[in-house]
């Protein structure tokens, strides 16, 4: 490595957060500590039926049953779960009709974001749920939406307006005794998106929501609902960027997607949240619990995450198989720097007739960063003619990182046929020198040697989120010479 | 009936009777440091991380006899050799070696004498982690027999070695055998290990085998795995490497034994080593083969290289897992790792769990695990040309094996298996 190399790798690998900043809005909090006592507040705070507070409750023991899992490739970060505020809402809680009501200062910060909301229905279609925090505060499009008979609002809302089909399907996916995380999140979560597709209708947009943590100490349990009724077509989108914090915040946030017969979901997420600082002070615990279950025949679910943010991200979107012939796909960047660690991968259950899954992980490791896939392909014995295809690759910048695999795959079914593919390589000089050649300098080969590496997985995001996702990948790792 | 509580306790009044008599304090400390660990954790279950697909317990409920009665062994001329192989041979009868080989540059002795030794103190169970392993553990606490292999420096055999572990299972018996291979500077050794085993009674074989591959030496092991139905075996391996030397590990599980489970683990602490493993299980009835490998990358400019292949049958079940580390000191490291599967029947499961975990930049890592059956196309390809079915089939799991039967650097060794492979799926499809 020469020094210009050397001088743009440890500009890159010690680059702070560009995000970084408060946004100074009144907030009610909740006190510390979760008990009884908040689960019934926050339920009484949000107006909530009786079903759901005791569907909370038995979150919250079975949370205080559960231990914390061991089984992770990296030392779990004591959090105290008795620090946190479970309950955290911008004071002004009035529902806003138009953009012009939203606190200014609110909109503001989405604009530093690149989210200009007041943009956003001329922009390429795109509804924005904004979360800010917990509780929604604007929701656009909706009318469009509603002409379709497309559900798309706050959780909360749709408890009260469609409870039927919250009671339904909230918590089918991902029971509330999943795991500790997923556990504390059905006690305590604040807010969320409901979608509801109709049956045979293709929502015209994409639909997306913006999550942001913002008041200290306040864990942001989120909780996402989508249903795809028969033959019908979402697509969604969520991104994230969090303002810079010494203190760790932890993150459990639960998304259950649900495909009908036919019908057919994209999820996709761009995560930067505060990775914390070079020497790993503060930043984002992301423990997030991501499923979806393909119930229908020829229904399909695809999950695609570009996670750069984060202290530690630790999640497994996974897939059920349930229907026949229903195919579901993991396309995955994982991007660790600094003391950064990412412990992400995925699930596949085939259980149905020839169900087909296809897996492809791109990790990306520098500085200290640890990356690690873990994943597993189920087989059961009445899945005949599964179909699993998995690439896990693994690019290694600068020799104190990690990178690592823990594929298990498990077949009961001789017809199916499943195939798994990893490698771990660092960046190829002779890549580097080529572009070097050519006049291109080494920071700029970097970015397109990662960028090329990635897009795979970048070609799946929706046009507004690609560049989004390239951008970060840029900022991330653009000049990192392995 | 007895449950594993039972054989536990078996094992610690052993130990506890035993516990004065070994002489020296190192080989005492040693035991006695591999039995707290043993007694800790006691015998693994599946919710050891490292067991999660195999569960011994059943396996240990027999009323096994520590001690067998060791009149019941006479000569077993012809038991359990191969033909053709013109090796030295050597029979250990349940463990226990009683005559005397030469062999030119090779010294072979058994335990109850090598002990007494202080040049064994360096290598004996120095590498073993008996606290991530119980069943390495409960050997070496409580081996008794078994035999040290040591090569002189530039030494070289002009044949294999064959040893030949005999069994005689006349009422249920737990055994532990115990081999030490020492290739010194630049020696080279190969060693072909088989089984015989008579008696009928259900016997468990809990063999460790620690192999020092010095410096520019080169040593080969084979294993073939052929048993009847209610023997269990577990293996553990744990193989040095120091710099500039060649390992190659060959295994093949047959139908038999209704457990096998091998440990091999690998530290390849030198540069430029070179080491290869190659594996084949073709199971059948309910059998559970479980091969766990782990190569670690200390040093950097090493290559290893791993290929296990697996055709299932019936309801047996196969499981895999494969590990490589690669320490931050092992730049320039190439390391691969295959696992290919082929599924024969509709009961059987299989469970590969191929793991990369990476801790140096410089390195090429790949690994790749595959599941499935039969390629349609090919059949209809070959009974398009008039092959007959059978004769298709047997084809195609002739060629799936070939890739590891064809690493097999002794001829005798290498038609004795593809016989034993032809001959197991012919009984099957016929």
């Amino acid at each position: 490595m020469d020094n210009k190399s050397a001088d743009i790798l440890e500009e890159y690998s010690d680059k702070e957060y560009e995000f970084g900043f408060v946004t100074d809005i009144e907030m009610e909090v909740a006190p510390k500590g979760l008990s009884e006592e908040t689960v019934h507040y926050i339920s009484a705070k949000k107006e909530e039926p009786q079903w759901l507070l005791e569907w909370r409750l038995k979150g919250y023991h079975s949370f205080l049953k559960q231990p914390e899992p061991a089984w992770q490739n990296f030392e779990l970060p004591k959090v105290d779960f008795q620090d946190i505020s479970y309950y955290a809402a911008p004071k002004s809680k009035a529902k806003y009709k138009s953009l012009d009501e939203v606190d200014p200062e609110l909109i503001s910060t989405f604009e530093k974001l690149g989210i200009p909301l007041s943009e956003q229905k001329l922009l390429a279609g795109v509804a924005v749920d904004a979360v800010f925090d917990s509780v929604s505060v604007a929701t656009t499009y909706k009318e469009t939406l509603k002409e379709q008979g497309i559900i798309f609002c706050s959780i909360s809302e749709a408890v009260k307006e469609h409870p039927e089909l919250v009671q339904k399907y909230l918590g089918s996916v991902v029971p509330h005794s999943d795991n500790i995380y997923a556990a504390l999140n059905a006690a305590a979560f604040s807010d969320g998106s409901f979608v509801y597709i109709p049956k045979g209708v293709r929502c015209p947009m994409e639909l997306s929501t913006y999550f942001r943590i913002n008041t200290e100490n306040t864990g942001q349990f989120e909780r996402t609902l989508i249903i795809a009724d028969e033959g019908s077509y979402v697509s969604y989108l969520e991104g994230c960027t969090a303002p810079k914090r010494d203190e760790n915040q932890l993150h459990a946030a639960v998304v259950e997607l649900i495909a009908l017969e036919n019908a057919e979901i994209k999820y996709s997420t761009v995560q930067n949240w505060y990775p914390g600082d070079k020497d790993g002070n503060g930043g984002i615990y992301n423990f997030v619990t991501k499923r979806g279950i393909c119930k229908g025949a020829h229904s399909k679910i695809s999950w695609t995450q570009v996670e750069t943010g984060s202290a530690i991200t630790w999640k497994y979107p996974s897939v059920i198989l349930q229907g026949d012939y229903s195919s579901g796909e993991f396309y995955s960047v994982a991007v660790t720097k600094n003391k950064q660690i990412a412990d992400t991968g995925t699930k596949m259950f085939h259980i149905g007739k020839q169900t087909k899954s296809r897996i492809i992980s791109k990790g990306i490791s520098a500085g200290e960063g640890q990356n690690s896939y873990r994943g597993l392909v189920h087989v059961g014995s009445k899945a005949e003619q599964a179909r699993n295809f998995t690439q896990c690759d693994s690019l290694l910048i600068g020799d104190r990182c990690g990178a690592h695999t823990f594929p298990y795959i498990e077949s009961k079914n001789k017809t199916a046929t499943i195939e798994h593919e990893a490698t771990t390589s660092k960046i190829g000089e002779d890549q580097i020198f080529y572009l070097n050649q050519r006049g291109i300098d080494t920071e700029k080969a970097v970015a397109l040697i990662v960028n090329g590496y990635a897009k795979e997985v970048l070609n799946q995001l929706p046009m507004e989120f690609a560049v989004e996702a390239q951008k970060l990948l840029s900022i991330s790792l653009e000049g990192s010479v392995g | 009936m007895t449950t594993t509580t039972s054989l536990y306790d078996q094992f610690t009044a052993l130990y506890n009777e035993r516990k004065g008599l070994n002489g020296n304090d190192w080989l005492q400390n040693l035991r006695r440091e591999a039995f707290e660990a043993f007694k800790a954790k006691g015998f693994p279950t599946t919710k050891h991380e490292e067991w999660r697909f195999t569960n011994v317990a059943p396996f240990l409920k027999e009323d096994y006899s520590l001690a067998p009665a060791a009149a019941s062994l006479h000569e077993h001329k012809n038991a359990g050799t191969i033909p053709g192989l013109d090796a030295y041979e050597i029979v250990l009868k349940n463990g226990l070696l009683n005559e005397d080989i030469n062999i030119p540059g090779i010294k072979i002795t058994p335990f109850r004498s090598a002990v007494k030794e202080p040049a064994i103190r360096q290598y004996l169970g120095k590498h073993i982690e008996v606290q991530k392993n119980g069943f390495a553990a409960l050997n070496t606490a409580l081996f008794e027999n078994g035999i040290v292999i040591e090569a002189a420096q530039n030494a070289a055999t002009d044949k294999p070695i064959h040893i030949t572990h005999v069994y005689n299972a006349q009422e249920p018996f737990f055994v532990q055998p115990r081999i030490l291979i020492i290739a010194n500077r630049s020696s080279r050794i190969e060693i072909i290990e088989s089984i015989f085993i008579k008696g009928g009674q259900p016997l468990f074989v809990n063999t460790v085998t620690e192999c020092y591959v010095a410096e520019n030496a080169r040593v080969d092991q084979y294993h073939l795995q052929t048993t009847p139905d209610n023997a269990h075996l577990v293996n553990f391996t744990q193989v040095e490497q120091k710099a500039d030397s060649l390992y190659n590990n060959f295994i093949y599980t047959l139908p038999g034994a209704t457990l096998v489970r091998n440990n091999l683990h690998l530290n390849l602490d030198g540069s430029n080593t070179e080491s290869h493993l190659y594996g084949l299980y073709l199971t059948g009835g309910s059998q559970l083969v479980d091969n766990h490998t782990l190569v670690n990358h200390m040093k950097p400019h090493c290559l290893s290289n791993e290929l296990y292949k697996g055709v299932l049958m019936d309801q047996s079940r196969a499981v895999f897992n494969g590990k490589i580390f690669v320490q931050q000191d092992a730049q320039k490291t190439n390391a691969f790792q295959q696992n290919n599967n082929m599924l024969l029947s509709d009961k059987a499961v299989v469970d590969s769990k191929p793991q990369l975990e990476i801790f140096a930049d410089d390195v090429k890592c790949s690994h790749g695990s595959t599941v499935g059956s039969f390629n349609n196309e090919a059949l209809f390809y070959l009974k398009a040309r008039g092959i007959g079915e059978t004769a298709a089939r047997n084809l195609l799991v002739n060629a799936f094996a070939f890739d590891v039967t064809n690493k097999i650097q002794i001829p005798a060794v290498r038609e004795y298996v593809e016989k034993l492979i032809a001959h197991k799926m012919a009984e099957t499809y016929d």
